[in-house]
């Protein structure tokens, strides 16, 4: 009985905490932060890779 | 020189929930905003769930797949797809209610597509998926031409991939840099650097082999610039010599307000379908294109639609997302997806909505513009920040003024030869085409017409510096928007290539206008000068 009343209690603490986390990335644009670090070491990645140029 | 036009003022009685000064988010410090807009709860939690399903729903269930981790990290241009929730966040400034569930139902989808176009383009490619049987099903599409010729084929049998989408326009909304190494490539090897970029990018792209490689053949349309045929002849030569792709020229007359043009514009449709049946090995199917008739028929009856609310003094669905949506509508789709129906059918559901309790998508509405030329307008937020600095609505632009009349869509034996006039009728009327050619009546009094249509005091001419037939009218538009007593606001860029006209370069030109000429103070200050030139 126990686990029945467990099983409820832990999933709506599981939503509400990815709750609690999605949303302060979302409002603090923390997503969009991330990538903008993310982004240059990218371009390095697509800098070093060799191209077959055809004109 | 008469007296100049005015429209009148309408402040919105309901105060705006929530942030205030959406300006203060903008900072130099970072390359994105230092937060997202507060709404108040409810268009907050709206904004964030919209936000979850592009996260998760679409970009990460996209990221999920392994052959599109391959892809992402062989092209560059996939960098960009990173910024897609910034770049959303670029056409809500300020939006709550009706606008803002308008802006991300419409927005939402078109990213969608574009997801499932890369999706498609990985799929087929050599370097990447080499699903071969599905690449032998595709056909490579000019993202300049409207795909009505494939409205016949069976969506299953045979898939259109208009691999410049994704590969340099869509992403260019999300990044605005990203198009910058093509430009440098093209450049490297001998293009001119005025040629317009966009073009230029695509024929850089094709050099830097960083399309992807798909499809039993190709059709190109002559649309829409020298730039374009420049773009193209580049293009074809590699779709051709080296991967061994055919590539069918279709060649739409340009002069499409001329009616003896319709006959030969009907039989180059013809020729392109031959063309397609004779690769692919599909045959053309009367009922299939009927059923997408009616759908195009739609699509244009709900857009002529939003087209008369915003000419009432309360326009609900307009701004680039208005033109993001038509573009993606009509020349991507052109009825062969039924899922579009029901997005149009949802758009006009909340702009009637928004209409009725006469909703404002700002604090106040002094001008009314029709956004007219080449339009840079997806890159920046300029539509809407037009509107929340200045309180001028963008009511249309020139590129959502496309053919707004029906086609046949009930399956006779006189249709069935309507029809190849009603495809090269769409094709000829399409986006950019319809206005960009056809000479001095579509270009330049289609635009007054639409002014007096939707009650315009102000025409927002995007002059693109690279765009040499739209820059030999400047004088023309001077002369008769003084005649007509339209303002005339100029606003130069070089379209997709940031370097040399900024964003705030752009914005610039608005704010010495307004201030200058209409002698007015910005509706909201935090927006008149915004630190974002290096942003994405």
């Amino acid at each position: 009985m126990k686990k029945l009343v467990k099983i409820p209690l832990i999933v709506a603490g599981l939503g509400a905490g990815a709750f609690v986390g999605t949303f302060t990335m979302y409002m603090f644009n923390l997503d969009m932060k991330l990538m903008a670090v993310v982004a240059p070491l990218l371009e390095k990645w697509y800098d070093s890779r060799d191209h077959e140029f055809y004109l | 020189m008469g007296t100049m036009k005015t429209v009148e003022k309408i402040v919105n009685p309901r105060e705006r929930v929530g942030e205030k000064s959406p300006g203060k988010i903008y900072t130099d410090k970072l390359k994105v905003r230092s937060r997202r807009e507060w709404r108040g709860f409810r268009d907050t939690f709206y904004d964030y769930t919209r936000w979850c399903y592009l996260m998760f729903g679409v970009l990460g269930k996209f990221i999920m797949n392994p052959r599109n981790v391959k892809g992402f990290l062989r092209y560059r241009w996939m960098m960009s797809y990173l910024f897609v929730p910034h770049g959303m966040d670029k056409f809500t400034i300020g939006l709550r209610d009706e606008a803002l569930r308008i802006t991300h139902t419409a927005m939402n989808f078109v990213i969608a597509d574009v997801t499932q176009a890369i999706y498609n383009c990985f799929r087929g490619d050599r370097r990447v998926g080499n699903d071969v049987k599905y690449s032998n099903e595709c056909v490579i599409t000019d993202e300049n031409s409207m795909v009505t010729f494939m409205m016949g084929f069976d969506r299953d049998e045979v898939h259109t991939i208009l691999r410049e989408v994704p590969t340099m326009f869509a992403s260019n909304i999300f990044h605005q840099f990203n198009v910058m190494h093509y430009l440098d490539v093209a450049q490297q090897n001998g293009i001119a650097g005025d040629v317009c970029p966009m073009p230029e990018a695509e024929a850089g792209i094709s050099m830097d082999d960083d399309f992807c490689v798909l499809g039993c053949c190709a059709v190109q349309n002559n649309t829409t610039c020298d730039g374009s045929l420049m773009g193209n002849g580049i293009i074809a030569k590699r779709l051709e010599r080296q991967y061994g792709i055919p590539t069918f020229q279709l060649a739409t007359p340009l002069r499409h307000q001329e009616p003896d043009v319709l006959d030969y514009a009907a039989e180059q449709i013809k020729e392109a379908i031959a063309f397609v049946e004779e690769h692919t090995g599909a045959k053309w199917n009367w009922d299939i294109y009927f059923d997408c008739a009616k759908r195009v028929n739609y699509a244009t009856k709900c857009r002529n639609a939003h087209l008369e609310i915003n000419s009432t003094p309360y326009p609900q669905f307009f701004g680039a997302v208005f033109s993001l949506y038509n573009d993606t509508n009509y020349m991507g789709n052109s009825g062969r997806d039924p899922q579009f129906v029901k997005i149009d059918k949802k758009l006009l559901e909340l702009a009637e909505k928004g209409y009725r309790e006469k909703r404002m998508y700002a604090k106040e509405y002094r001008h009314r513009a029709v956004v007219w030329g080449v339009q840079p307008q997806y890159v920046i937020d300029m539509l809407y920040w037009l509107l929340q600095c200045w309180g001028i609505v963008p009511l249309t632009d020139m590129l959502s003024m496309i053919h707004s009349g029906m086609i046949a869509e009930e399956d006779t034996p006189e249709n069935r030869e309507q029809a190849y006039r009603d495809m090269a009728t769409l094709n000829m009327e399409m986006i950019m085409r319809n206005h960009t050619h056809g000479g001095y009546d579509v270009l330049i009094n289609d635009l007054w017409r639409t002014c007096e249509k939707m009650n315009a005091d102000i025409a927002m001419m995007w002059e693109h510096m690279s765009c040499k037939a739209l820059v030999g009218m400047h004088g023309m538009f001077e002369e008769m928007g003084r005649e007509l007593g339209i303002h005339v606001m100029w606003v130069c860029h070089d379209l997709c290539d940031p370097r040399v006209y900024t964003r705030n370069a752009i914005r610039g030109q608005v704010n010495a206008y307004m201030r200058t000429v209409m002698r007015e103070e910005p509706l909201d200050p935090s927006l008149e000068n915004l630190p974002d030139d290096e942003a994405y």
